[in-house]
C-alpha cells in the first residue's frame, strides 16, 4: 500500500465512526421529519396518509401559526439586540476599565447561564408577580403605581416579558465570549490610540468592534438557534403559551399540533418550517455582516 | 507506532460492537417481553399515571390481585409524566396492556389513540363476573357512567374505555365566609350576579380559576343546563350552526360577563405555573368562586388560609329562575386496553376486578372513588359532602367531544377553553369567539368517526 493511500484509510478509519454516529443520529431524522411532514398521521399507528404539500398549504392559512411565528421572530430580533447591546457594554466595561470587583461582576453576570431553564421560569414568574412581585413592589414603593403591570396577564405587554427573562439568563454566556476575544486584543492598540487623543468611545467603535467582529457574527447565529429552543422551553414552563396564546411561539405550537392535537404529520410540518426559516436567517445574517478579518 | 495504530482498531471495533450490542439489547426488550408462556403463565404491563392520590395503592392492588390470580404477575410502570415515559416505547411497537390514563391531558395520548383506532373494544367487560364476587361489572358500575362519550368516543354504542375514580365538579367556595357574610350560595346566574354586586362592596372579587382549563367541566356544565342533555350531544357533535344557537350563545355570554367580576390578577396567574396563586385566592378569602374538583382539596392542603376556613362546593347556577335545571360535571379517569396489547384477555379480567369491593376499598383509602353503586355510602365527612351533591336535585353532566380524525390546525378545546383568558380579560368579543368554535365545528364535523 502506498503511503498516500494508507493516509487516506487511517483518515477514512478515523473519521467513520463519527460520519457513522452523524448520519444516524442527524441526517436521517431530519430527512425523516421532511418525509413525515408528507403525510397525515396521529403519531402512533400504522395508518399514515399520504397527502402531498397539504399540511403546508393548511399551515399557510392557519392564524394561531402565524402568531405563534410572528412571536418568535420578534423574540429572535428583540433577545439578539437587546442582549447583544449589553453583552458587548459590560465585556468592554470589564476587560478595558479596572472596576473593584471585576471577578465578582463576572461571576454574577454568567450565573444566570448555568441555571435551568426551569429555575429561570420560577424566578421570573415570582419578579413578574401582579401582587407581591418584586417589579410592582418597586414601583409601588417608588410611587409609581400607573407603571405597576399584569406583567404576565396584559396581552399588549407578555411577550415582552418572556424576552426580559430571555435576555437575562443569555447576557452572562455572550459577554463571556465577547471578553475572551476583546482580551486577546494587544493593549498597545489602545496606548497608541489614546496618546492620539482618541477617547474610550472612539477607541470602542476604532479598535474593538472591529477586532472582535468575527466573535460577533457567529454569536449572531447562537442568538438565533438558542432563542428558538429556550423560548419553547421558557414559555412551557411559565406561561403554557397564553394567555390566549400570545406568547405561543412556533415551537410550542408545533409540540401541541403534534401531541395535543394528534397531528404528528402537521406538527412535523412546522418542523421543516421551523429548520429551514433558523436555517435560512442564519445564512442571509452571515452573508450581510461579511467583512474582512482584520489581522493583529 | 504500529502498537497504537493496533490500539486505535481495536478501540474502534469495541465502539462498534458496543453499539451493535446496546441495538440488539433493546430489540430483543421490544419483542421478548410479556409473553404469554405455554403453561397458562401471564406478565401483564399496567401503565398508570401518578396523580393526586399516589403510587401505593396500585402496589396493594397488584399485591392483592396477583394473591388471587396466582398465574398472573403484574409488571407496573407508573409516572407522573407517564406520556413521555411510554410514548417511545409504543412507537417502537412495545404497548403496555392496560393503562389508566385519562382524556383531557396536555399531551393528548389517548385522543391520539382513540382518533388512530387504537383503542380495544371491551364492552364484553360489562357482563363479565367482577373476581370473586356473583355480580357483573354492568351490575356493579353506577348508571350513565358507560354510554357518554368519554367511554364510548365513537357515539356507537361500544365501549372502549372504562370509567374510573369519579369525582364531581362544581364551584368551590369558602362556605364560612358566606355564613359570616350572610351571603346565600347562588342557585341562578341572576342570584349570582346580585351576589357579585354584594362582594365587590366587601372588596372581595366574585370569581376566579385556575387556568382556562379548568373551564371544560364548568362550561360542560353551563351547556347541560342551557339547553339539557339533548343540546350537550348536539354541542358534542359538533352540528351544523350549533354555536349560533341562542342556548349557545347564552353559555358564551355568560362567561364573558363572568369576566367582569373576575379577580384582576387571575389571567395573569392562569398559567402552568402560577395557578395555585389562583387557588390561593380563595383560600386567602381574596375571591369567592372557582371552577374545580374535589382534588383542590388534598392540593391546597398545606397552603396557608384564612381563619376559619371550610371549603364549600355548589352546583352550576342555573339560567332560569325558579325551574332551571342545575348540573354538576362528574369528572372521571379512564382505563383502557390497546388493540396492539399482546394479553387482552388478561387485561379485561383486571378491568373488571378494578370493580370490585376489594380494589374499590384499597382505592378508597387513598382518597380515589370508584364508580359503584353504594360507594357514596362508605365516604366520611367533607367527601360525603362533596359527593352527595347529586341528592339534592343537582342532575349529574358527562361527557366530552366526539372523537374525530385527526384534523391539522383544528382543535375544538384550544378553541372554547384556550380563548376563555382573552374573553375575560376583555381582548375577545363574544361574537369572535362564536364565530372561532364554528369554524373549528365545521371543519371537524366531517372528520367525525
Amino acid at each position: 500500500m502506498s503511503k498516500k493511500k494508507s493516509r487516506a484509510l487511517f483518515i477514512f478509519i478515523c473519521i467513520s465512526p463519527a460520519i457513522l454516529l452523524f448520519t444516524v443520529f442527524m441526517v436521517v431524522p431530519t430527512i425523516e421529519v421532511f418525509r413525515m411532514s408528507l403525510y397525515r398521521w396521529g403519531g402512533l399507528s400504522g395508518s399514515k396518509q399520504f397527502v402531498g404539500f397539504d399540511n403546508f398549504k393548511i399551515l399557510w392559512n392557519d392564524t394561531d401559526f402565524i402568531q405563534s411565528f410572528q412571536n418568535s421572530v420578534l423574540l429572535i430580533v428583540l433577545v439578539a439586540i437587546i442582549t447583544l447591546f449589553f453583552a458587548v457594554f459590560f465585556a468592554a466595561i470589564l476587560t478595558r476599565e479596572n472596576i473593584m470587583g471585576n471577578n465578582m461582576f463576572r461571576i454574577v453576570f454568567y450565573i444566570p447561564n448555568i441555571l435551568s431553564i426551569v429555575v429561570i421560569a420560577g424566578i421570573f414568574s415570582a419578579v413578574y408577580d401582579p401582587e407581591d412581585g418584586l417589579l410592582n413592589s418597586i414601583f409601588g414603593l417608588l410611587s409609581l403605581d400607573s407603571w405597576e403591570q399584569m406583567w404576565l396577564g396584559n396581552h399588549d405587554i407578555v411577550i415582552y416579558s418572556v424576552a426580559g427573562a430571555l435576555v437575562w439568563q443569555a447576557i452572562g454566556y455572550y459577554m463571556v465570549m465577547y471578553m475572551s476575544s476583546m482580551a486577546s486584543v494587544p493593549a498597545s492598540f489602545y496606548e497608541a490610540a489614546s496618546l492620539e487623543g482618541a477617547g474610550k468611545i472612539k477607541q470602542f467603535t476604532a479598535i474593538t468592534l472591529p477586532l472582535i467582529w468575527n466573535n460577533i457574527r457567529t454569536t449572531l447565529a447562537f442568538y438565533i438557534i438558542s432563542t428558538i429552543n429556550l423560548s419553547f422551553l421558557l414559555v412551557k414552563a411559565m406561561t403554557g403559551g397564553g394567555p390566549g396564546g400570545t406568547t405561543e411561539v412556533f415551537l410550542s405550537y408545533m409540540y401541541k399540533q403534534a401531541y395535543g392535537n394528534s397531528t404528528y404529520g402537521y406538527g412535523m410540518a412546522i418542523g421543516v418550517v421551523v429548520f429551514t426559516f433558523s436555517f435560512l436567517l442564519a445564512a442571509i445574517i452571515s452573508r450581510i455582516t461579511k467583512r474582512d478579518v482584520l489581522e493583529y | 507506532m504500529k502498537w497504537k495504530q493496533l490500539m486505535f482498531i481495536g478501540f474502534i471495533v469495541l465502539l462498534t460492537l458496543g453499539l451493535v450490542a446496546c441495538s440488539d439489547n433493546s430489540g430483543k426488550g421490544d419483542g421478548g417481553e410479556s409473553k404469554a408462556s405455554g403453561d397458562g403463565e401471564v406478565t401483564l404491563k399496567l401503565a398508570a399515571l401518578e396523580s393526586a392520590y399516589g403510587s401505593e395503592m396500585w402496589q396493594n392492588i397488584i399485591d392483592d390481585y396477583e394473591a388471587s390470580h396466582e398465574n398472573v404477575t403484574i409488571e407496573l410502570t407508573i409516572e407522573k409524566n407517564l406520556e413521555e415515559v411510554i410514548r417511545p416505547n409504543m412507537q417502537a411497537g412495545d404497548y403496555p396492556d392496560v393503562l389508566l390514563l385519562a382524556t383531557g391531558r396536555e399531551e393528548g395520548l389517548t385522543e391520539t389513540m382513540i382518533k388512530e383506532d387504537g383503542l380495544e373494544n371491551i364492552s364484553d367487560v360489562l357482563d363479565m363476573q367482577v373476581p370473586g364476587e356473583d355480580v357483573t361489572v354492568k351490575e356493579k358500575m353506577l348508571d350513565g357512567f358507560a354510554d357518554t362519550l368519554a367511554t364510548n368516543p365513537y357515539g356507537d354504542g361500544d365501549m372502549y374505555m372504562a370509567p374510573m375514580f369519579y369525582s364531581p365538579s362544581g364551584l368551590f367556595y369558602n362556605s364560612n365566609l358566606m355564613d359570616e357574610k350572610g351571603w346565600d350560595v347562588p342557585e341562578t346566574w341572576n342570584e349570582m350576579w346580585k351576589l357579585g354586586d354584594k362582594t365587590s362592596d366587601a372588596d372581595v372579587s366574585l370569581f376566579t380559576y385556575p387556568i382556562s382549563g379548568y373551564f371544560d367541566t364548568l362550561a360542560s356544565s353551563m351547556l347541560f343546563a342551557s339547553g339539557g342533555p339533548d343540546f350537550f350531544q348536539k354541542v358534542m357533535t359538533y352540528e351544523e350552526g350549533i354555536w349560533e344557537t341562542k342556548e349557545a350563545e347564552r353559555v358564551l355570554n355568560t362567561i364573558k360577563e363572568l369576566g367582569n367580576y373576575t379577580h384582576p390578577n387571575t389571567v395573569a396567574n392562569a398559567n402552568p405555573k402560577d395557578f395555585t396563586k389562583n387557588q390561593q385566592l380563595i383560600l386567602d378569602n381574596e375571591a369567592l368562586f372557582m371552577p374545580n374538583g374535589t382534588w383542590v382539596v388534598g392540593e391546597m392542603e398545606e397552603a396557608p388560609r384564612a381563619d376559619s376556613f371550610e371549603w364549600g362546593m355548589t352546583a352550576v347556577p342555573a339560567f332560569e329562575d325558579g325551574q332551571g335545571d342545575r348540573y354538576a360535571f362528574t369528572f372521571f379517569e379512564q382505563m383502557w386496553i390497546p388493540t396492539q396489547a399482546e394479553n387482552k384477555e388478561a387485561a379485561k379480567e383486571f378491568i373488571a376486578y378494578m370493580y370490585s369491593d376489594e380494589a374499590a376499598n384499597t382505592f378508597l383509602e387513598a382518597g380515589a372513588v370508584q364508580p359503584i353503586k353504594g360507594m357514596t355510602d362508605k365516604l366520611e365527612g367533607q367527601k360525603k359532602k362533596f359527593y352527595s351533591i347529586y341528592d339534592e336535585g343537582v342532575l349529574p353532566a358527562m361527557g366530552t367531544f366526539a372523537s374525530t380524525n385527526p384534523v391539522p390546525g383544528a382543535n375544538i378545546s384550544e378553541a372554547l377553553y384556550g380563548n376563555i383568558d382573552n374573553v375575560i380579560s376583555g381582548e375577545m368579543s363574544v361574537s369572535k369567539w362564536q364565530k372561532e368554535l364554528q369554524k373549528v365545528s365545521d371543519k371537524l364535523r366531517p372528520e367525525m368517526k
